[in-house]
């Protein structure tokens, strides 16, 4: 009998909900609180989420946010903004002790990131690992990943594209170079795909969540049974939520 | 002379480097290193900025002062290395 993970559908969560709830379920799993596990989830309202080493005002156009109610949230896990609306995210958290977890960080990547693959072959999609952090199909950008190691464990999040919209992305975002700001936009839109895109019709969040959950599954030979966070991963959220995600010092501090 | 320096390094990440230096003695006054890459404690980022306070900008110097608190402090970095963060620092001073 294979191994039992945990496998949660937490639903839409504001932006600060989602990065505390993550956290939380890190925390809890280091502690030995509860299994491995993997999240699926979704953003309500849309958001974008930087990484930990970005400056939020280099990165993000807050008046523009706030003028079509975007949220916006710093995450502990490195890497680029990344603008959430149409699409699967998901979370593994996990033990770095964990003996499918290869210990060099870039292969850990390498595994996970085979777990989507898989998921995408079920959708008849082909697709590969592009090191560092990104899933191509056809050379273009299907996922981001980040992870990030903190108590022996490892947490990995990322996107899975189900639909995408450059332009509306790039008026949330800031550039280097505002005189190249439209050849950049064409740029993205020949390197970013999503499902849509690709299967031509939209796909739904069910559909992608069945294949990436059986991609899961197969690529860590274990069973994902579906539960709920636990009372200890609420409360650690709502802490986080207050001391960490939701405030200014949090999302300014670098 | 404060600068903020956006320096694309090899491999396709991002770093811009918001740095305050003092241009009579050549020394780091502060430093923010930012950027979509990643580093393992992600802590261990704003130790390194500390560190880097009143050092001189000198490529030897710097790249010195990076590797020995990288080995020190078992960092790792992905998608930048001591030598990136070098360079982009004293692109800002040219």
């Amino acid at each position: 009998m294979s191994e039992q993970w945990r496998f949660l559908l937490t639903g839409e969560h504001t932006a600060v909900e989602n990065m505390a709830i993550d956290r939380a379920i890190l925390v809890a799993h280091s502690k030995g609180l509860v299994p491995p596990t993997v999240r699926f989830y979704t953003w309500r309202p849309a958001a974008i989420s930087i990484g930990y080493f970005q400056r939020l005002t280099e990165e993000v156009d807050l008046d523009a946010c706030e003028n079509q109610g975007i949220d916006y949230v710093r995450r502990i896990t490195g890497g680029g903004a990344v603008f959430h609306e149409d699409e699967l995210t998901y979370s593994i958290v996990v033990s770095e002790d964990h003996p499918s977890i290869p210990k060099h960080i870039l292969d850990s990547y390498g595994i996970i990131c085979q777990a989507l693959i898989e998921g995408f072959s079920i959708l008849d999609i082909d697709s590969e690992y592009a090191p560092i952090n990104d899933i191509v199909s056809n050379g273009k950008k299907i996922s981001g990943n980040a992870q990030t190691r903190k108590m022996k464990t490892v947490l990995q999040h990322g996107t899975i594209l189900l639909d995408v919209d450059v332009d509306k992305m790039f008026s949330l975002l800031k550039v280097p170079n505002e005189k190249i700001k439209d050849k950049l936009i064409t740029n993205v839109k020949d390197r970013v795909t999503s499902l849509k895109l690709i299967t031509g019709n939209p796909v739904s969040f069910d559909e992608v969540s069945n294949a990436m959950k059986k991609g899961f599954e197969k690529t860590f030979h274990v069973t994902l049974e579906p539960g709920l966070l636990s009372e200890d991963e609420q409360s650690l959220s709502k802490d986080f939520i207050r001391e960490c995600f939701g405030t200014d010092s949090w999302n300014h501090m670098r | 002379m404060d600068k903020q320096i956006i320096y694309k390094v090899p491999g396709g990440k991002l770093l811009k480097i918001f740095l305050s230096y003092d241009e009579s003695s050549n020394l780091i006054k502060d430093i923010c290193i930012t950027g979509d890459f990643f580093a393992y404690p992600e802590e261990s980022v704003e130790e390194l900025e500390k560190i880097l306070k009143n050092k001189e900008l000198d490529k030897k110097e710097l790249m010195n002062i990076i590797n020995l608190f990288v080995k020190d402090h078992g960092v790792e970095f992905i998608g930048i290395d001591s030598s990136t963060i070098t360079d982009a620092i004293l692109e800002g001073v040219l």
